[in-house]
């Protein structure tokens, strides 16, 4: 558990310094597109904060797939879980996401639709290498 | 295929098959220098019972409440007092490892389930179920498949 613990947070600091940059690029693009020309203080800082912490959990959410008990599903499941909140949560503080029932619904039914898809094209991988080898496990049992 | 015998008091005994793919010939040549060397076997014990388990009749070898116990083919379970990394040294090939504290026979393997979970099971012939890691998962899939 101390070995998880600590791949959590070595993966968690190393891909928190992604968040401002993804925030400068965010920004960078609203600019151009002419969405935003100005900021105050307090939305660069809010701005900051929440993306390096929703980077950090990002990056150290990874380390869930390193706990060899936990099937894959599972580990997505609650990959997907935190992240759905982090998500959330960075969404309402900067205000890209009004606070409201139907922009919230709106936004989960797209988070859900989003890994429902990668639910479903993991586990038919896996169904079907379990498969392949099923039939190399009997042509082995046979050819003994 | 090619017999060849090497006679040479210096050297360490050893005997060393060069085939293409596992058949029953491997099979009983691995098992005929085993029992040869007098380690075709290892020792459960049950109740207060004690049994020597030949490799053929373990279905899997694994870590229940924290002390190493081998299934037999009759599903009946006995305590080992090896631990697992030594017996794998021991054991003959076909046993493979299917997670971090499991060694399975794999003539008794009955099949690979895939769970709507995302993991993978091993069901063993006896009925005993053990979950497949997915580092061990990729590994067996380079063994069977050689990829």
């Amino acid at each position: 558990m101390k070995r998880i613990a600590l791949e959590f947070l070595r993966r968690g600091v190393l891909a928190s310094g992604i968040g401002p940059l993804v925030l400068a690029v965010l920004y960078l693009v609203l600019k151009l597109s002419g969405s935003v020309t100005m900021l105050t203080v307090d939305e660069v800082c809010i701005g900051i904060f929440s993306l390096t912490a929703l980077a950090f959990l990002a990056g150290a959410m990874n380390a869930i797939y390193q706990i060899e008990t936990l099937p894959l599903m599972c580990a997505i499941l609650i990959h997907g879980s935190v992240l759905y909140v982090g998500y959330l949560i960075t969404f309402l503080v900067n205000g890209w996401l009004a606070l409201g029932w139907i922009p919230i619904i709106v936004f989960s039914a797209i988070f859900v639709v989003g890994y429902i898809v990668i639910w479903a094209i993991v586990y038919s991988i896996i169904k079907r290498n379990t498969e392949r080898i099923n039939e190399a496990l009997k042509t082995r049992q046979e050819g003994l | 295929m090619k017999y060849k015998l090497i006679i040479d008091k210096d050297a360490e005994e050893g005997v060393v098959v060069t085939v293409h793919t596992p058949s029953r010939l491997t099979e009983e040549i691995e098992n005929l220098v085993l029992s040869f060397s007098g380690i075709d076997s290892i020792t459960g014990h049950r109740d207060d019972c004690m049994r020597r388990l030949t490799f053929s009749e373990i279905e899997c070898i694994t870590i229940l409440d924290r002390r190493v116990t081998a299934i037999d083919t009759d599903g009946q379970h006995y305590r080992i007092q090896e631990r697992l990394r030594d017996l794998e040294n021991i054991l003959p090939t076909y046993f493979i490892r299917i997670n971090k504290s499991t060694l399975a026979n794999e003539r008794r393997i009955l099949r690979f389930d895939a769970a709507f979970s995302g993991g993978v099971d091993a069901v063993f012939r006896c009925g005993y179920r053990e979950y497949v890691s997915r580092r061990c998962f990729a590994q067996i899939r380079r063994r069977y498949e050689g990829i």
